[in-house]
């Protein structure tokens, strides 16, 4: 076919005006990917352990984020109360399961959100990861660095998200006082930190079992007390340092930017002598450049409570009763810190936490008058926890704490313990 | 030759034609990306926040003017699923009609059907700043202008301009235009 210069000009034009539509059809499709929605409704999840803990992450669940469709518990009792919490809250009555592999083998989740005893955190994260499910998993990370390294592994191996329950990396005040105060400068150079956590209290729970014949033996605890009182046997448990410390000693290494090297400790069983784990624990934390933590948690008397004050050369920002934010500095006397938490809408199944027991004295964190509880939403971390755990699964949200933080405090902890038990200067191990 | 004084020249057909496509493909953006939207709900946003399903329910049971009593029924069951379905499709279909400039009158005359229905289901009355609302309006709003802007688009036959319509147009006017035996002397003509 022969054409001549004009023709070919013209059917070139026809043929750009036909498809004039197809490029901002191909930028429509771009903008759409990379600004659009991510496709995926609520998480598909499965929740192991709704027990006292269990049961405050179960009541901050919201179903615009997370589809819970079975629940888990080697308690029935537990099982039963948690069920009923949802339904009572408009949520479709759950799968109620007792092995948590049958969960996971029978049922159409995304997810899996653990809240059982320390030392099972391992086995059914891993577990849980191998199966698939992405990871919300409460503090600590694993009883050990072992542990702590198999779950990472896992995780990374498969893609899939592994979150853990600290959730002071979601606290609005905290992460407030971190942004404002502390990367502002306003002390100055930190080289000292006060943390306590101190109660007036036993940690033994009284509690029935489910039933007169009811035995927990064949999940690994050879009485109802080993179940109800995990803690205080060191089988399922570090004590007082990864229960309580913990939170405290992630917020101090989020703070000073800094893992630390070693730690020194002293403790023992001394007003409770009915269990395995020590009811006063003293360490100090060597970070680097010269920076020292010192951490106290007694169980004979609940003056300042649940305090962390961060001595600088310009001031001191102290944090008390996991809420109340004070600021002193070198030319006032108190200063407002403008730090405001939300108010609390009271959907939770159960407003009882581990550490949101008791305002500094020891009063009910919901007795009207305790310091730090006017109202604000207390179990607001909890819910952007989950919330972000969520986000992370559908839209790659960035997680708050994650992995290394979590794997660091753990390593930290047990180096703590070790240094308590050995009363030697211990190193503090690193997740590789 | 004759020279035509700047004053008095006609305007270039090729401006107007340019800026009757460039609105066509804006509203066709507009309708594609709502019916996308809805179709991905249950869905998250970008920063991350959840977004939960989307129903045309709470739209028209809230509608009122002459045609409520109508709206109501269409939003309610069993016929709400039905109309949130058939939105969707609308909507994209329109979106990718005019975007493409493919049966660009048909595209044009679902996309007037459906901002009528907009329209009639909330005219604005009230002429004050009303709570969900941008701006205030009092009978003409957005809805409005976007129906007058698609019935230009109408009128103007926006696809024989640009779009996959010229191809069809071309090919109808081909078939209908070349004598018999044309695709005979057009294969000798070749070889």
């Amino acid at each position: 076919m022969t054409l001549t210069d004009e023709e070919r000009r013209r059917g070139r034009r026809n043929f750009l005006k036909a498809l004039a539509g197809v490029p901002p059809l191909a930028a429509f499709g771009a903008a759409a990917v990379l600004d659009g929605p991510s496709r995926g409704g609520p998480v598909k999840a499965g929740f192991i352990g709704p027990g006292r803990q269990g049961k405050v992450l179960l009541g901050q669940c919201r179903r615009e984020f997370i589809d819970l469709r079975a629940i888990c518990d080697i308690n029935p009792r537990n099982r039963a109360e948690a069920a009923e919490g949802l339904v009572k809250l408009g949520w479709p009555r759950p799968t109620l399961y007792e092995d948590w592999r049958e969960m996971l083998a029978k049922e159409d989740i995304e997810a899996v959100l653990i809240a059982t005893p320390l030392w099972t955190h391992a086995e059914m994260a891993t577990g849980a990861l191998a199966s698939g499910r992405h990871v919300l998993v409460e503090k600590m990370m694993a009883y050990d660095l072992e542990g702590c390294a198999r779950m990472a592994e896992e995780a990374r191996t498969r893609r899939l998200v592994l979150e853990i329950g600290y959730n002071r990396f979601y606290a609005p005040h905290y992460q407030a006082a971190y942004d404002h105060v502390i990367q502002a400068g306003v002390i100055g150079d930190i080289f000292h930190v006060r943390l306590m956590y101190h109660r007036k209290q036993s940690w033994r729970r009284t509690s029935a079992p489910p039933s007169p014949d009811y035995s927990p033996a064949r999940w690994g605890y050879p009485t109802w007390d080993h179940l109800v009182n995990w803690r205080l046997y060191r089988q399922y448990s570090q004590g007082l340092v990864a229960e309580l410390g913990g939170h405290q000693i992630g917020t101090t290494c989020q703070f000073l930017g800094s893992a630390p090297t070693h730690a020194l400790g002293s403790g023992g069983t001394y007003r409770f002598t009915d269990r395995e784990v020590n009811d006063h624990v003293y360490v100090i934390l060597e970070h680097p450049k010269g920076r020292t933590v010192t951490f106290s948690s007694i169980e004979s008397n609940d003056f300042d409570h649940i305090t962390e004050q961060f001595m600088g050369t310009k001031g001191t920002l102290v944090i008390g009763s996991e809420g109340e934010v004070m600021l002193f500095t070198d030319t006032d006397s108190t200063t407002p810190t403008g730090i405001e938490v939300t108010r609390k809408d009271g959907n939770a199944v159960l407003d009882a936490s581990e550490s949101r027991v008791a305002d500094a004295r020891g009063r009910p964190a919901a007795q009207p008058g305790a310091a730090g509880t006017g109202g604000e939403d207390r179990l607001l971390p909890y819910r952007l926890e989950i919330a972000t755990f969520c986000s992370a699964i559908r839209t790659g949200t960035p997680l708050r704490c994650g992995v290394e933080r979590a794997a660091q405090i753990t390593a930290t902890c047990v180096a703590a313990n070790k240094a308590i038990e050995t009363r030697t200067h211990v190193p503090v191990a690193t997740l590789t | 030759m004759v020279v035509t004084p700047v004053s008095h020249r006609q305007p270039s057909a090729a401006l107007p034609r340019f800026a009757l496509v460039l609105l066509r493909t804006l509203v066709a953006w507009h309708f594609l990306y709502e019916g996308y939207y809805k179709a991905m709900l249950p869905a998250w946003s970008g920063a991350g926040d959840p977004l939960g399903p989307w129903s045309a329910a709470s739209y028209l049971a809230a509608a009122s003017g002459p045609l409520a009593g109508l709206f109501h029924t269409l939003g309610s069951p069993p016929l709400a699923s039905t109309i949130d379905t058939l939105v969707i499709i609308a909507l994209i279909a329109v979106g990718l009609s005019l975007m493409l400039g493919l049966f660009t009158q048909a595209g044009c005359g679902v996309a007037l059907a459906l901002l009528t229905l907009f329209y009639l289901a909330h005219i604005p009355l009230a002429g004050v700043l009303e709570a969900g609302a941008e701006g205030a309006y009092l009978l003409v709003n957005k809805t409005l202008v976007e129906w007058a802007a698609v019935v230009t688009l109408w009128t103007q036959h926006t696809g024989r301009i640009a779009g996959l319509d010229c191809l069809i147009a071309r090919e109808i006017r081909g078939t209908h235009d070349q004598p018999p035996g044309h695709e005979r002397l057009a294969e000798g003509a070749a070889l």
